[in-house]
């Protein structure tokens, strides 16, 4: 999935969450966080070390020996570093690793999400703005 | 019970007897003083048990191992020198600790106060005993701990609390400078056991031969000097006066300060012999006993006269300490360990003095003190010998201690050469002239003379023997160490000069030894000093007025300068780096992912857009749809003004993401965004219920010009990244998903490889995000849960 489109998909999800984190607007930062966590976790998912046309389950029953993960044919001690992923390479599977990592990072979004959203709310329960400024002004 | 077992018992008894103090506080109630007392004197006979074979010439030597990866063990060295302040602490302390029944009211906190007492024993006693670098270090600023919780015994005082911050802060970043200083010692001889040093003839030389001689021994003298309050470091001695008097007599004039010096002893064989010794040790110890004796004039509270009386003397046991040539290193150091025996007696003495007098007449100014003698006849006598001792009238030991130190200075002066032959007595003349003046000044101002009437109580008398007999047993100890010298010399000096010059010593020293040099020195010092003494007061106003034109010159001035500014300087740095708004935070880490992202991509020597790159656009038209959404979605989240469309927006925007997840074959990750967008969506409704929109930014051209530069940043610098990672740069790394996928189904028994990695291969890792998720519904309840309780 080396595609430059969607790599500039993400670019512009993360310049579009960048400008929403430096709004004065707590709720606005927050929905810009959203976006941002969007965004990596499509650019980890999408920066995967190889791509393989199968999804990463196995299903034949001989199994594992099948899973040819001969990428690399580099000697890192004389200094040639193979691409990472050659044309000639046989993948069968796509890269397992970054999809277990996101799997995690989604779930800690969502709960870093709930936790600020309610920290937003308490913030509005207190002081009654969602500015931030104004805020800052309040605590002085 | 052999020596080895009796000196490590001697160490941590005090320790002991300090946990037990809460609970000997309920059986002895007002008593407990004497219960300390009781601790401290089975300390001095342990240390006495062993005392004769360290007489006899003998060293005390062990260890137990405590750190043998490092090569470090509890060990103990006992010689001469350490028996000597061994002695002292403990001795001393009995004496203190009795006199301080009678001086502390029974309203104070006495069992905080006998319990650190005791534990600044402690550290003393295993400090002197150490046998390696590590352990005295612990020790060493084990008392600088002690010695601040005693100087601010009085919490309630700010003069009590900034005499004790001050202490704190000067002994103990002294003692750093030391530890550096212990470390190069030991990168130098590759050990950090002292003996081993001092026995090899071929390791000292090694490091008389180091390119880091000078800087081992400054450093280590720093931390020395700084202890003893020698130098530029003085100055926490006066504030640290502040402390109950007895405190103030055992801790910083008796024994802490003596640390110091006994550092300055201990490496005396290693490093004496070379003019640095010469120049740093005896350079400044002899500034110290001159400028320390000189501003003791203009001080007004009998406390802060001692105080500056103790700085100066130390600075005589320095100089006498510094005195070294090549042929014969330790010219000095039997007068000086005869010196730090007798100021340790006649100086204790004259705290206690100072204590008994404000105790009774309820002041310690001594312009208001004066014409005592008849109302306290005992305690007038008692301080006469201690002064007189101190000024170095004979038969009293401190005439005979200050005899060998003309003497010493003498030898020194002729070792040298022109000019010093004359220089280096005239110095050491000049401090005895301060330390007569001030000597007499402490008996004329408190006995003799008027009495001020109006500012003194009506009734003034002796005090009871509690506090008499404990500052009477100190003078008798004066005089006894005058008449017999050989008492002390033969059982004290001795082994604790050969302890220091690892050489067997004789010394003679007699009341009267004929009309010598140094008897003229101290009739002319006594003539001088009677001289000085005359114009005591102008001289003290003139100081006076010079402080006030001059105030930089004080290093009071600089140090407060320094602690004060290190607040304003603080705020003003953290006002810079922490203003407080968001957006900068914000600023500094979004720029910092830029330059993070350019240096490698620079470094690897890549080409910021690779030659390779990949503009096919040969795919399928709902590939390309699905991202154009995804991009519409994010554009209408962050353009829509209101909170629910806004919000409608970001859910499309993270459906859209789990599609295209399943378009990246990743079909769990597709699952569970789809659930974790449902639950987010909710739970962004849910608040945006509880907050109505009121504010609603207006976005200024620059504010948006700025914020958009850094979006285009940074979208820029992660396209980059991007197809750098996926197109052109190669990862040096094997993946290790190669692993996972090979390994799945044979250790794991799993066909789901990322199911397999989550639960199996990294189950810890979701252990953690099960955590998370825990602490974040905790932390979301009580957030709730703290409103109810306010309202």
């Amino acid at each position: 999935m080396n595609n430059t489109l969607l790599s500039l998909t993400i670019a512009i999800l993360f310049g579009l969450g960048t400008f929403m984190i430096l709004r004065r607007d707590i709720i606005r930062v927050i929905i810009g966080l959203s976006i941002l966590s969007h965004a990596v976790n499509m650019l980890i998912v999408s920066a995967g070390v190889f791509d393989g046309t199968k999804v990463p389950i196995i299903t034949e029953t001989h199994g594992a020996t099948d899973a040819s993960g001969t990428v690399f044919n580099d000697v890192l001690a004389e200094g040639i570093l193979a691409p990472v992923v050659s044309a000639t390479t046989h993948i069968q599977y796509v890269d397992p690793l970054v999809q277990a990592l996101v799997l995690t990072a989604i779930v800690i979004s969502l709960a870093t999400t709930a936790f600020i959203l309610i920290l937003a709310y308490r913030i509005h329960e207190e002081y009654g703005t969602t500015d931030i400024r104004e805020l800052r002004r309040l605590w002085g | 019970m052999d020596s080895f077992n009796a000196i490590a018992l001697a160490i941590f008894l005090p320790f002991i007897f300090a946990g037990l103090i809460p609970l000997a506080n309920k059986v002895f109630k007002q008593y407990i003083g004497w219960f300390a007392v009781a601790g401290a004197l089975t300390i001095f006979l342990l240390i006495a048990k062993v005392a004769p074979i360290i007489i006899h010439g003998d060293t005390v030597s062990g260890g137990v191992s405590w750190l043998p990866s490092v090569g470090l063990e509890f060990s103990i060295y006992a010689d001469g020198l350490s028996m000597l302040i061994g002695f002292l602490a403990s001795g001393i302390g009995v004496i203190i600790m009795s006199y301080s029944n009678g001086y502390m009211s029974q309203k104070e906190d006495l069992p905080r106060y006998y319990k650190w007492l005791l534990l600044f024993m402690g550290s003393m006693i295993g400090m002197v005993f150490s046998a390696n670098t590590i352990q005295l270090f612990i020790f060493w600023e084990l008392t600088s701990i002690t010695s601040f919780m005693l100087i601010g015994y009085w919490r309630n005082k700010p003069e009590s609390i900034y005499g004790a911050t001050k202490s704190l802060v000067l002994t103990a970043s002294g003692g750093l400078v030391m530890f550096a200083g212990f470390l190069l010692l030991s990168s130098i001889t590759g050990t950090f056991d002292i003996p081993t040093i001092l026995h090899s003839e071929s390791l000292i030389s090694a490091i008389h031969e180091h390119k880091f001689f000078l800087l081992t021994l400054t450093l280590i003298f720093i931390g020395a000097a700084a202890k003893s309050a020698q130098g530029p470091f003085y100055v926490w001695l006066p504030n640290a006066m502040e402390a109950p008097t007895p405190v103030s007599a055992f801790l910083h004039s008796a024994t802490m300060v003596k640390a110091g010096i006994y550092l300055v002893a201990r490496i005396h064989p290693i490093f004496s012999g070379t003019d640095a010794w010469f120049y740093l040790v005896a350079g400044t110890g002899m500034a110290t006993m001159v400028v320390a004796g000189f501003l003791a004039f203009r001080q007004t509270d009998i406390k802060a006269i001692l105080a500056y009386s103790t700085i100066s003397q130390l600075g005589y046991l320095m100089t006498m300490y510094g005195y070294t040539t090549q042929h014969e290193p330790g010219i000095g150091v039997a007068a000086a360990t005869f010196h730090l025996l007798n100021h340790a007696t006649f100086k204790a003495c004259l705290f206690l003095v100072a204590g008994i007098v404000a105790h009774e007449a309820s002041t310690r100014d001594i312009r208001k003190l004066g014409g005592l003698r008849r109302e306290m006849p005992i305690t007038f006598i008692i301080a006469s010998i201690g002064a007189l001792s101190m000024a170095g009238i004979p038969p009293l030991n401190g005439f005979l201690s200050k005899e060998m130190f003309y003497e010493s200075s003498i030898e020194m002066g002729a070792a040298i050469g022109s000019p010093y032959t004359i220089l280096i007595p005239a110095i050491a003349v000049l401090g005895g002239v301060f330390t007569f003046a001030y000597s007499i000044k402490l008996i004329d101002g408190i006995f003799l003379g008027k009495r001020h009437d109006d500012e003194l109580p009506n009734h003034i008398h002796d005090p009871g023997a509690t506090m008499l007999i404990p500052a009477a047993f100190l003078a008798f100890l004066v005089i006894l160490f005058g008449l017999v010298p050989s008492i002390p010399v033969h059982n004290i000096v001795e082994p604790t000069t050969a302890g220091i010059l690892l050489e067997h010593v004789e010394l003679h020293v007699k009341l009267w030894h004929g009309f010598t040099p140094s008897l003229f020195m101290t009739m002319f010092t006594f003539i001088i000093g009677l001289l000085v003494y005359s114009k005591y007061d102008a001289i003290a106003t003139w100081q006076d007025r010079f402080n006030e034109r001059h105030s930089a010159v004080s290093i009071n001035y600089h140090y407060d300068a320094v602690v004060n500014n290190a607040r304003s300087s603080a705020h003003k740095i953290s006002a810079i780096i922490q203003p407080g708004t968001v957006k900068t935070y914000m600023s500094a880490v979004l720029a910092l992912i830029v330059v993070l992202v350019f240096i490698p991509i620079v470094l690897l020597g890549a080409n910021i857009i690779p030659h390779t790159l990949n503009f096919n656009f040969n795919i399928a038209p709902y590939e390309i749809l699905l991202m154009l959404l995804m991009v519409i979605a994010a554009i209408a989240a962050t353009i829509l003004p209101g909170y629910l469309p806004a919000i409608i927006a970001l859910s499309a925007l993270g459906y859209m993401v789990s599609m295209l997840f399943i378009y990246l074959k990743a079909p769990d990750l597709a699952l569970t965004q789809v659930l974790v967008e449902t639950l987010s969506t909710i739970i962004f409704l849910l608040a945006i219920v509880k907050i109505p929109q009121k504010f609603k930014e207006t976005i200024s051209k620059t504010t948006f010009a700025r914020d958009a530069i850094i979006s285009v940043a940074i979208a820029s610098t992660v396209f980059i990244m991007l197809i750098n990672a996926t197109q052109g740069i190669v990862s040096p790394f094997e993946s290790l998903s190669h692993y996972f996928i090979e390994n799945s189904l044979s250790l794991a028994g799993g066909h789901n490889i990322v199911n397999v990695i989550i639960v199996d291969f990294r189950g810890y890792d979701t252990l953690g995000e099960i955590s998370v998720l825990c602490l974040a519904a905790l932390g979301v309840y009580n957030l709730i849960h703290s409103r109810s309780e306010e309202k």
